[in-house]
């Protein structure tokens, strides 16, 4: 008689991250672990092949010998892909979300090699932005209200296939209603177009990243995009298919890195070369690299946006 | 079902359980007196020794060595009661010191507020035979972590003999130990549980009282009554065991010496420790129609899943981590798999997770 396959029962150690050792030091009640969720951080499913000739049992060979690396105890450096549970299997396609850089002159990157090519700009203070001059593309004004018209940050979600017509709507289930948008605290905050805060941070992890919680009940930074027109007819979003919600925001400098070169001597570079507006003078500069982190709650898929603060010497 | 990646543990999915470890500890006489001896010099490298000669320490290594653990201190001291007590002595003062610190913390007081002596059976009510020349091995937290396993204590030593004779064969090292204390062993010291040493067997005569949770063995110098010589090496070119016997050695040299002297007499030593680990599971339980889909950027492409030929195919994903959450979604632990596991719609998974406390 054969044994039992046990296979399904499975005891696993689990480590503390370092914000789960600065909970559970502070001693305020605050560690208390109330859910759980997959990742499948280390799996590359272009490996899967599904057209294997040898049939099914051979699609994952490649995948089920992936090595498996020990844990990580940065909180940020686990968990970056969840898996998700959607009730439907009967799904071919999954939104994603997507970076909008249709309009060049107010949602694009900076496309210029002599100023941060492929980042979005946070000018410290106005200082800064009068020695570089206003007009940069991809420059937000890290001490100024704005509006729709002004440099900011807009991400979309939907299915990104011409396979489906924009024109259908995207279910339901698949809508994002909420995000989390991480940044680094000591740097910026974010705020909506007009410059107003964004609620929160929910909290602050041990690294000074900050995770603001974004939801539809915020229609000034997440709503329904209302933009049903297909590629090539004027449309304002970059997702093909159907589409879900898109989340706009700004970055608004911190206190500290508008008033003081300390932030960007220990993690950025100075005296740097900045080209201003006008493409002819040179302004020198402080520059700080980071990176804002948009992540969809309900379908888990995470964007990486950079970003390079800057500030006039 | 909404859509989701987190799913809310229950308090039906979390248990509490207590799990007892045990690690094998060997301090070889070599260690202890003689690997890092230079006789040039008549040092050991591996012994810290202080300016205010109330004990030394023991190292695993030669003690500036960042590699070095330290493992045990060696102390001796005797109460203002007992037959060696003179303030003629050799630091008579700082041997009654020592013996009464210990004794406050792991003998206590009496119903009067004086300290208590050591007692060989620790039965303080029949007054009884009084351990009054004691020598103490203080073990590092590092060795003994929450306690010495009951039961589970041995020292060999020389009781009798030169020092010269033991390490050639000529006399053979006699065994104490905590015999039987896995069964019996005493719970009126303020500073925990404790056992009574014998000698050979659990009915031989007792020779030491070994404290588990506080880490601390108090072994009677009696024990080397029968020796003709006792204490440290001379140096090169000189003999050992410069006192006619222990008392000698106690009542004419410093702490230090004694302690050396006591160090030359081990054979070897065993315990083991006990480390009480609490832990809390917590059953992260995949349903059958939980979490087929994966967020990975390589899931997709243009959006349509790699997975999948047609909509009509199973979802099926692969798990190698499992992240535990507060309610505000910050990750408070990780646990990972030794390899991927497979989830589709056709199988559900239960993974026990323990945290340790």
């Amino acid at each position: 008689m054969a044994f039992l396959d046990n296979s399904g029962d499975i005891i696993l150690d689990a480590v503390l991250t370092d914000t789960g050792r600065m909970r559970m030091a502070s001693g305020d009640g605050s560690f208390r672990i109330a859910k759980f969720a997959l990742g499948d951080d280390e799996i590359d499913y272009e490996l899967y092949d599904k057209n294997n000739a040898s049939g099914s049992a051979f699609y994952d060979l490649n995948i089920l010998r992936t090595p498996i690396l020990e844990a990580f105890t940065n909180n940020a450096s686990s968990m970056n892909s969840k898996l998700l549970t959607i009730p439907r299997t009967n799904l071919l396609f999954l939104p994603i979300i997507k970076l909008n850089e249709a309009n060049a002159a107010t949602t694009g990157r900076n496309q210029s090699a002599a100023q941060a090519k492929g980042s979005f700009i946070v000018a410290a203070n106005m200082l800064t932005a009068e020695e570089v001059q206003v007009g940069i593309q991809g420059m937000m004004l890290g001490q100024a209200a704005g509006d729709e018209n002004q440099p900011h940050i807009q991400c979309d979600q939907g299915l990104d296939t011409s396979e489906i017509s924009p024109i259908q709507p995207l279910d339901a289930e698949l809508t994002e209603t909420q995000y989390s948008v991480e940044i680094d605290n000591r740097f910026g905050r974010i705020v909506n177009l007009a410059g107003q805060p964004a609620p929160g941070p929910a909290f602050i992890d041990d690294d000074n990243i900050a995770n603001y919680y974004i939801t539809t009940a915020n229609p000034t930074l997440v709503k329904l995009i209302d933009d049903p027109v297909p590629v090539g007819e004027g449309r304002t979003s970059t997702i093909r298919g159907p589409r879900g919600t898109s989340i706009k925001f700004r970055i608004a400098s911190s206190t500290d890195i508008a008033s003081g070169n300390f932030l960007f001597t220990k993690f950025g570079n100075t005296g740097q070369s900045f080209t201003k507006a006008d493409g002819v003078g040179v302004a020198t500069v402080s520059t700080l690299d980071t990176t804002v982190r948009v992540t969809g709650l309900t379908t888990g898929y995470r964007v990486d946006i950079p970003v390079r603060f800057i500030r006039k010497e | 079902m909404a859509t989701s990646t987190y799913k809310t543990i229950a308090n039906d999915d979390v248990t509490n359980t207590r799990t007892l470890l045990h690690e094998a500890i060997p301090l070889t006489g070599t260690i202890v007196s003689g690997t890092y001896y230079v006789e040039s010099s008549n040092t050991q490298t591996n012994i810290k020794r202080y300016a205010h000669g109330m004990f030394e320490s023991v190292y695993d290594y030669p003690y500036l060595s960042s590699s070095a653990n330290h493992i045990f201190d060696v102390t001796v001291g005797y109460s203002n009661r007992s037959h060696l007590s003179s303030s003629a002595n050799n630091t008579n003062s700082e041997k009654i010191q020592i013996y009464n610190e210990m004794a406050q913390v792991l003998v206590g007081y009496d119903q009067t507020g004086s300290i208590r002596r050591f007692d060989q059976d620790g039965n303080f009510a029949d007054g009884g035979t009084k351990l009054d020349e004691v020598f103490f091995l203080n073990y590092a937290r590092l060795l003994t972590k929450d306690e010495i396993k009951k039961g589970s204590y041995t020292i060999q030593l020389f009781p009798s003999g030169t020092v010269t004779g033991s390490a050639d064969g000529t006399w053979s090292p006699t065994t104490f130990g905590d015999y039987g204390a896995a069964d019996s062993y005493k719970t009126n010291s303020p500073a925990g549980e404790y056992g009574l040493v014998r000698r050979g067997n659990s009915t031989g005569q007792i020779f030491g009282l070994v404290y588990y949770q506080a880490g601390v063995v108090a072994l009677s110098a009696s024990i080397f009554a029968g020796a003709p010589g006792f204490g440290p090496r001379g140096g090169l070119g000189s003999g050992d065991n410069p006192f006619p016997g222990v008392d000698a050695c106690i009542t004419g040299s410093t702490i230090t010496s004694s302690c050396e002297g006591f160090r030359n007499r081990w054979e070897d030593n065993n315990f083991n420790n006990t480390t009480e680990l609490n832990s809390t599971i917590y059953f992260c339980r995949a349903e059958h129609n939980e979490f087929n889909y994966s967020s990975n950027p390589t899931y997709v492409t243009a959006s349509k899943i790699r997975v999948k030929n047609q909509a009509l195919d199973q979802p099926v994903s692969y798990v190698t981590t499992i992240g535990l959450y507060s309610q505000n979604n910050e990750l408070l632990a990780v646990a990972k798999l030794s390899e991927p596991n497979k989830k589709t719609a056709t199988n559900e998974i239960t993974y026990r997770v323990r945290l340790d406390y």
